[in-house]
């Protein structure tokens, strides 16, 4: 029997609506009365509602909810008033996480693919087939035929067991996860620059600062309780100022003072002319200069003024020209970041999805680092990040491949002697060659990648230029261990293991800001369900390793385990151990004792690695540099990889919408979300729909190099003359047939969000 | 469509058996329209004086969408939101009644504007 998903979503909502579900029966009064959690890790009100301190599921702010359990069943949720990064609010989707917990797409058993059909089976018929095949291809090509993709959305215990498993265990290093596709620029951004990746400062800054540079972001629909801090501290500070590089007007508008609108892949060298105006203007910071900062060519050290002879190019004029916006506004900008005290720049997906998304990081660091406007309250050059465990899990846990946990690499010796040691691996197990970076491994899956193992992903819709890829996951052995079925990526697989949701496990999650918070187990996962931890530990089991992996019998064994790795190091969690961790709404590392109340400036005073003696009265010393200067960077302008042509003359960008997240696979199961933009569609320009004689709801065809596809119009002046903008979520209209897989040659992450494409009437 | 009201039923059903409570049942309809059409795309251009008030709110300022107040619309339908939903998001605002002269968060705020009735 079929049901398309209008009809299901409708049948859902229908009795969702007999049995009110949720919201409905949430509000007490006293519910929240207590500030604490008790031992048992809830509040109970008097109705019998058990209230569990958890984080939200969704983007990477990590605010914090209460998720309501009555007789073992989701019963509401709501936003934690303790926690300070939301203090009680919530946005649409994180509103309606209890839906999705008992979405009528969970996956409830394993499946095994048999004559083409997936079909039921247990557990152990699923995980002996998958420990047998994996065995089988590691022992005919290699431990390199075998891959792993994980996610910014597993736990940090998850992606440490699954990390532990195939690098140090099975022995390769192709071990991936979604954060390539939407971190690794930032992550290039912070290491080249400062030494170490994630953000000097936190959101504490937000409430201090005078000016917000937001670049590539669309704050208010992305990370929109990030956006309300935003909108409170303009409200109640009018001569707050919000300056907006963007090329298309978003809802983030809203709050703009200025905005420049620029051609999507051309804004480098509208940085590079802020960083000249800077210098003209006499706003920089000679003192931070001369004490805390080189500069580099990229391959040499430079000296101030031959960066300074690098910037000439770069009038205002200049940039105007490439990036299609006013000379004035470029001054505007520079004169404001200049003139104000203190500023914070924040940027996302549309800094970081370029091929010259490095570079256009260490532009956005070097105006702090000129004008000393970081390390101090209300500056930072602050990247926003999109899964909630994108930092926690993959960045800090080393889940990518050439990562090893801690900010190690396998490319050092020490580094994986250290690792070995922790994992009880011969150091000799880790191989010190990096494994195949996403885009790569999919390549040769289905090639030289025999077998492959996914995690809490859906890379059959979320991979650039789609089409190249489906075939190898077709072709390969492809476990998928996921909450919900089917995805487009499960639909693909050999195998597909019920994976427990949000709520059913327990964990921790690492945000944006440093903060790695605790989530409490509050219910039994649906169906056969397992928690991830427990599906790799097992796994390992039958490939042979019972040894390494037979204590992993709680998350927090795992979690003991990990910190272990973390002591010492810039990233220290060894002061944030399961028992601290239940109490607080997280802790902001490094944190290097139970004592540490954890750090809200790194490199700086308050910092419990920051050397005073290095130091020597200097404000700040980038201790993760050998000699304790950031590094400021003369990165040339650089188009996008697919400029417009006769041919393809409108520039298409992808992005998110506020009521979505990824995939729909969780999202799409809320029927008020679902209504808010019910049906794919691409903003057109007002004045390229009159050239093409469009109005809204028209239908239209996107053609790229790579693929088309036919979607509603929908006419509006957001999007720029000559640029597209399409929303990725709907599996039933994949985005990305169309877009393109450059990747930017030092992070490694595709440009999704430019490619040249033309319009046609259907 | 008999299939689709079967699906209906059992879901139903389940909801029913496992979790044991109905509350807020709603018997308003919202008028049959195009139901492909986002809320606020319609209701730009229907209802512009509700939409441009809601708009200015800080609930537009933020997008917070119809839906989370009056429901999808197509098969759950509030014609004026609940305490209850308030009380999901703005936890670190709640108001104990029993205390006031009030009974309801709506006593004081337009439900579109958000403004306190008098303002």
């Amino acid at each position: 029997m079929s049901l398309s998903r209008r009809d299901f979503l409708r049948a859902s909502a229908l009795a969702a609506a007999a049995t009110t579900l949720g919201i409905g029966s949430v509000f007490n009064n006293k519910v929240l009365a207590k500030a604490g959690i008790d031992k048992e890790q809830f509040i109970q009100d008097s109705r019998g509602v058990k209230w569990h301190k958890s984080v939200c599921r969704l983007c990477g702010v990590g605010c914090g909810v209460m998720l309501g359990v009555k007789d073992g069943k989701p019963f509401g949720i709501r936003g934690d008033k303790e926690n300070t990064i939301n203090e009680g609010l919530l946005c649409v989707k994180g509103f309606y996480l209890n839906k999705m917990i008992s979405a009528k797409n969970r996956l409830l058993y394993p499946m095994i693919r048999k004559n083409g059909k997936l079909t039921r089976a247990t557990w152990d018929e699923a995980l002996d087939l998958v420990a047998t095949k994996f065995s089988e291809i590691r022992d005919t090509h290699g431990s390199d035929a075998l891959a792993f993709y994980g996610s910014g959305q597993a736990e940090t215990e998850e992606t440490y067991v699954a990390n532990k498993l195939f690098k140090g265990h099975i022995g390769t290093n192709n071990v991936e996860g979604n954060p390539r596709l939407c971190m690794a620029s930032a992550v290039g951004g912070y290491i080249s620059t400062f030494g170490a990746d994630e953000p000097v400062g936190t959101y504490d800054d937000i409430e201090k600062c005078d000016m917000f540079l937001l670049i590539g972001s669309n704050t208010a629909e992305a990370h929109p309780v990030l956006y309300d801090r935003l909108v409170k501290r303009k409200k109640r500070n009018p001569n707050v100022k919000v300056v907006i590089i963007d090329p298309r007007k978003t809802p983030t508008n809203k709050i703009a003072d200025l905005h420049l609108q620029v051609i999507p892949g051309y804004d480098l060298a509208i940085v590079n002319a802020i960083a000249k105006l800077l210098i003209d203007n006499g706003h920089t910071d000679e003192q931070f200069i001369k004490d805390s900062v080189n500069f580099s060519d990229g391959k040499n050290p430079i000296t101030y003024d031959d960066y300074k002879k690098f910037l000439k190019k770069y009038t205002p004029e200049y940039a105007a020209e490439q990036c299609g916006v006013s000379p004035e506004d470029i001054k505007k900008a520079a004169k404001l970041f200049g003139e104000v005290p203190r500023v914070m720049t924040m940027w996302c997906m549309g800094v970081n999805q370029r091929v010259a998304g490095v570079f256009l990081n260490n532009l956005i660091h070097n105006l702090h680092l000129l004008t000393g406007k970081i390390g101090k309250d209300g500056c930072d050059s602050f990247s926003l990040t999109g899964q909630p465990n994108a930092c926690g899990g993959v960045r800090e846990g080393g889940g990518l491949s050439h990562l090893l946990p801690g900010h190690r690499v396998v490319a050092n010796a020490q580094h994986r002697k250290e690792i070995a040691e922790l994992w009880n691996v011969s150091p000799d197990k880790i191989q010190p060659k990096p494994g195949k970076h996403t885009v790569a491994m999919f390549d040769a899956l289905g090639k030289d990648i025999k077998g492959m193992y996914v995690l809490c992903t859906n890379p059959a819709q979320s991979l650039p230029n789609l089409s190249k890829y489906l075939k190898g996951m077709e072709d390969a052995f492809l476990v998928v261990a996921e909450s919900f079925h089917p995805t487009e990526t499960t639909q693909l697989a050999d195998v597909i293991l019920p994976a427990a949701f949000w709520g059913e496990k327990e964990g921790v999650y690492g945000c944006t800001e440093r903060r790695s918070q605790h989530m409490a187990q509050a219910l039994q996962p649906m169906g056969e369900a397992r928690w991830d931890g427990f599906i790799l530990a097992d796994l390992a089991k039958r490939m042979g390793y019972k040894e390494n992996f037979e204590h992993f019998t709680s998350a927090e064994a795992i979690w003991s385990e990990y910190i272990k790795s973390t002591k010492g190091k810039d990233m220290d969690l060894t002061g944030a151990p399961y028992s601290r961790l239940k109490e607080v709404r997280g802790l902001r590392w490094p944190v290097p004792s139970v004592d540490h109340p954890g750090t809200t400036h790194r490199f700086t005073k308050g910092d419990p690695y920051f050397p005073e003696d290095k130091a020597a009265g200097r404000r700040m010393y980038f201790y993760t540099k050998p000699d304790g200067r950031a590094v400021i960077y003369a990165r040339p302008d650089k188009g996008p990889e697919e400029k417009t042509s006769k041919e393809y003359p409108i520039a298409l960008t992808t992005g998110r919408i506020l009521e979505q997240w990824h995939t729909m696979t969780m999202t799409g199961q809320v029927p008020e979300l679902v209504r808010a933009a019910p049906e794919p569609y691409v903003e057109i320009n007002p004045d390229d729909a009159k050239d093409l004689g469009l109005s809204t709801r028209d239908k239209v065809r996107m053609v790229t190099k790579r693929g088309s596809l036919i979607v509603e119009a929908k006419v509006i002046d957001r999007p720029r003359k000559g640029t597209i903008f399409v929303p990725w979520h709907w599996p039933e209209s994949l985005t990305n047939i169309l877009t393109i897989d450059a990747v930017d040659p030092g992070s490694k992450e595709p440009e999704y969000k430019v490619a040249a494409c033309r319009l046609e009437k259907v | 469509m008999k299939k689709f009201y079967l699906i209906t039923l059992f879901l139903v059903a389940i909801g029913i058996v496992s979790l044991g409570f109905t509350n807020n049942q709603s018997d308003e309809k919202h008028p049959d329209v195009d139901w492909s059409i986002g809320c606020q795309d319609c209701h730009a251009e229907e209802t512009p004086d509700i939409y441009k008030a809601w708009e200015n709110s800080s609930h537009g300022m933020v997008n917070f969408g119809c839906y989370i107040c009056h429901g999808d619309g197509e098969v759950t339908f509030y014609s004026q939101g609940s305490d209850a939903t308030c009380g999901g998001c703005h936890a670190g605002q709640l108001v104990e009644f029993e205390k006031t002269k009030f009974n309801s968060c709506y006593d004081c705020h337009n439900g579109h504007t958000l403004k306190f009735h008098n303002e």
